[in-house]
């Protein structure tokens, strides 16, 4: 369950004489703060530090710990993120810590001058001697405490439990905290630190991973995957498996407890307005609008066409009595003439009134005159078998253009007849594909199949080395370019043309650009590049081809670009589907980390074979009592509660002892709160002053002497 | 100060009547207050760990050796357990389908899958 942040201000700060401890358990996660002897600390907050810009006033405000949305709104969080004073489990922050301390304080109610009352916190195990240093120079210097002292949280909750009866005096804490596990041996209700072993995996870890594979998956969704969230996914969703290899082979066949075990979180989503399938009287409507829409057209057309068959009869009329008169103009006048009608001589003329009779023939609607185009044709090429010498220089030019006039006509007839024989073709090869489909639909129908098939694949391989290629050429940081995807043939040429022009201009010298065929260059290259384009065209336009064909025969062919990638999933209406969240195999694998800390990268062993490797690091005096090491294992922190923890962790020490010893696994009472019981209770103690130091111990003993501190848990 | 806020007590009072030092006394205004904080790396380097005897517990003694067991290899994107790897992208895959995912995932993706196991090339 998620954890409940306790900030009420207390107020009965001021009834607690002065040699009342405060009890402190600085943990990676929550900070809890309460006095001593009590059942529960009083305030439980976060361990994180905000330090936002208040919107309107623009100050800088500090806030500890995780408090409610809606209050935040006011500031603009975006430059400061939650920072705590942690790396691991070591403090190393002390103006964050400094910040916290206050809070804590604060809302314990303290008052007066300074805090008068001595503080036990907790630490880590082996805590560096500099954070500790500087963490009771904190106390010592900010606060005026007169005497601190220093535990390890795991043996707190330890101890606590022995007490309850929970555990022996004799046995393993198994601590998973936020940033680290910890395995401590207890002996005769001491801890050995030489035999601790301590992993760097912890419930941060298995939140970061889940929040990684999460956003992997889906994302669309990755706003709404935020860190608390996350976490909240993982503390109500997440477990652990007896056997991960058994319980994922589960999943992969999709078995049905796979489907029961997956849990699905279905985020808000409206759906889009459903466009119904028009109606009758809808499809009705629109054909009739369209039919207008093409009545209008036609008679647009209609109209354009009559007017412009208007225009050239009245022009071919014009031109037709500008010819007559010509007739009767006597010879000299001709040219006085013709500048006032505005052309230049009589073949103009003619050849002009040629050209309007013809396209108001063809507006009117009957065939290109071929044999008139032929005639015309003859009549114009006359001088072409008039050898040159014999004609004067306007007709030689008169002659040119007639022979060119006549090369692209029959080009164009060439070109015609050739497409013709195209139709036929493509008609016979259709006849012959209808034949085969007649006779053998199934065969035929499988055989487009796959040659569509192969064509988008190889389509799509080619968009995909273009992109890819693409991406490496940009993407180029490291220089790279044989990393995967060789330069195709168009880039490699490009290369050699390149060098080769920079190259054999003579040494010392850079003379390229001075000649103009050194420019030719680069048609070169542009003319390279440009093929590449062209080639993959025919492969689609094939594929169009088939794909189209299929479609007419095949009813229940879907074209593969349709089906296939994501981009194009946006096209369809969104449903309830992409809007849900599914958590099946990251279940287990996330908190399967801690077991497993290859599964992230950390080459440590997990929990269960970190029992087996503090039981094996226990000094040889101690070595024969790992037997009842075994019998007295507890499970606590908060990174413990995933079900099916202890299970799996008494099978995984199970395999590492030998056999036949008992083996005990249990969890603490309370796994998050039992550290500050257990030291509230050690604080109420009567050994309790005896095991602190004060402000004068630490400035005259020194560093070592403050290396050398350790509490003693039995009293 | 908006007025839920005030009553929220959402923030840190600057001045706290316990505190010998004020925070803003300590750390005046404009001073850059985070150079000189030490990593925990640095914190370890200076402890000279090296210089004490061995068996006395310090914070890198205690440190967990490297796993016994041979790794489990899991597949990258769907957790399956991944006899396979891609050699181009160097992910682990479970079967053929899985390795059509991860042969059409965008070049970005197959780090960020590479580094949840650790294994991101990190050109630095």
């Amino acid at each position: 369950m998620p954890f409940i942040s306790k900030i009420q201000r207390q107020t009965d700060y001021s009834r607690f004489p002065s040699s009342h401890p405060i009890v402190i358990d600085n943990g990676g996660s929550y900070f809890r703060i309460g006095w001593a002897g009590e059942a529960n600390p009083r305030v439980i907050f976060r361990n994180i530090v905000q330090r936002p810009r208040h919107k309107i006033t623009g100050e800088t405000v500090t806030i500890v710990g995780d408090h409610d949305l809606a209050l935040l709104k006011y500031f603009d969080c975006t430059r400061s993120g939650p920072r705590s004073a942690f790396d691991s489990n070591v403090v190393y922050q002390f103006e964050i810590m400094e910040y916290i301390l206050d809070f804590g304080f604060n809302r314990l109610g303290a008052d007066g001058s300074q805090i008068d009352h001595p503080v036990l916190i907790t630490e880590c195990a082996c805590n560096p001697v500099q954070s500790r240093s500087k963490m009771a120079e904190l106390l010592f210097e900010s606060y005026g405490v007169p005497s601190v002292a220093f535990g390890v949280d795991a043996a707190f909750s330890y101890k606590y439990n022995q007490q309850r009866g929970i555990c022996d005096k004799d046995g393993l804490a198994v601590c998973s905290g936020f940033s680290t596990s910890h395995v401590i041996p207890f002996v005769n209700g001491e801890p050995v630190y030489e035999a601790c072993c301590r992993t760097n995996v912890g419930g941060y870890h298995v939140t970061d991973y889940l929040k990684q594979l999460l956003s992997l998956k889906y994302p669309n969704h990755i706003s709404r995957l935020t860190w608390e969230k996350v976490e909240d996914l993982k503390m109500e969703h997440c477990y652990i498996a007896p056997d991960y290899a058994s319980e994922v082979r589960l999943f992969q066949k999709g078995a049905k407890e796979a489907e029961e075990k997956t849990r699905c979180w279905q985020l808000p989503w409206t759906p889009s307005p459903a466009l119904e399938p028009p109606s009758e009287e809808e499809i009705a409507r629109k054909a009739a609008l369209k039919e207008k829409q093409g009545q209008r057209l036609r008679e647009m057309a209609e109209a354009k066409r009559s007017s412009k068959i208007n225009e050239l009869e009245n022009e071919s009329k014009k031109l037709e009595f500008l010819l007559l008169q010509l007739r009767h103009v006597p010879e000299n006048e001709v040219r006085s003439f013709l500048s006032k009608t505005g052309y230049v001589s009589k073949q103009e003329i003619e050849s002009a009134f040629t050209k309007t009779t013809q396209s108001l023939r063809k507006y009117k609607g009957e065939l290109e005159n071929e044999e008139k185009a032929d005639l015309s044709a003859a009549e114009k090429y006359t001088l072409i078998n008039i050898p040159d010498n014999m004609l004067t220089p306007e007709q030689v030019k008169e002659k040119k253009r007639q022979l060119f006039l006549k090369t692209t006509s029959e080009g164009r007839q060439r070109a015609k007849q050739k497409r013709f024989e195209e139709d036929l073709e493509r008609e016979r090869q259709n006849k012959q594909d209808e034949e085969k489909r007649l006779e053998n639909p199934e065969l035929y129908l499988g055989q487009l199949r796959a040659k569509h098939r192969d064509l988008s694949e190889k389509v799509e391989q080619r968009k995909r080395l273009k992109t890819n290629g693409g991406h490496s050429n940009g993407n180029n940081v490291s220089g790279g370019v044989g990393r995967g995807e060789r330069l195709n043939a168009a880039q490699r040429e490009r290369m050699r043309l390149l060098t080769t022009a920079a190259f054999d201009r003579g040494k010392g010298e850079d003379t390229f650009g001075y000649k103009d065929e050194d420019w030719q260059l680069y048609k070169l290259m542009s003319k390279d590049t440009e093929d590449d384009d062209e080639g993959p065209d025919e492969d689609e336009a094939e594929l169009a081809r088939v794909s189209s064909r299929l479609r007419d025969i095949d009813p229940t062919f879907v074209s593969r670009s349709e089906a296939g990638p994501s981009e194009t999933s946006h096209l369809r209406p969104l449903t309830k589907e992409d809007f849900q969240i599914l958590l099946g195999v990251e279940r287990f694998r996330c908190p399967e980390i801690i077991f497993n800390p290859n599964l992230i990268g950390i080459d440590q062993a997990g929990l269960d074979e970190m029992a087996g490797v503090s039981i094996r690091r226990l000094p040889a005096v101690c070595q024969s009592l790992d037997e009842r090491m075994t019998n007295s294992i507890l499970m606590m922190g908060g990174n413990c509660l995933f079900p099916g923890m202890a299970d799996r962790l008494e099978a995984g020490i199970r395999m590492i002892r030998p056999c036949g010893t008992p083996i005990r696994v249990m969890g603490a009472s309370d796994p998050i709160l039992d550290a500050w019981r257990g030291a509230a209770a050690y604080a109420a103690a009567m050994q309790f002053p005896q095991q602190t130091f004060s402000k004068v111990d630490y400035y005259e003993k020194g560093e070592d002497w403050l290396r050398q501190y350790q509490l003693r848990y039995t009293y | 100060m908006e007025r839920e806020v005030i009553e929220a007590d959402l923030v840190l009072p600057t001045h706290l009547g316990f505190k010998k030092i004020q925070m803003y006394e300590k750390y005046p205004k404009g001073q850059a207050r985070g150079r000189h904080r030490k990593h925990l790396k640095q914190i370890i380097q200076a402890e000279n760990y090296q210089n004490y005897p061995p068996d006395v517990p310090n914070y890198i003694n205690i440190e967990s050796p490297p796993s016994m067991h041979p790794c489990k290899k899991i597949c990258d994107i769907t957790g399956f357990a991944a006899p396979y790897y891609d050699p181009r992208t160097n992910l682990r895959y479970a079967n053929a389908e899985v390795f059509k995912a991860i042969r059409s995932l965008p070049n970005d993706y197959v780090q960020r899958y590479l580094a949840l196991r650790n294994a991101a090339v990190v050109l630095r």
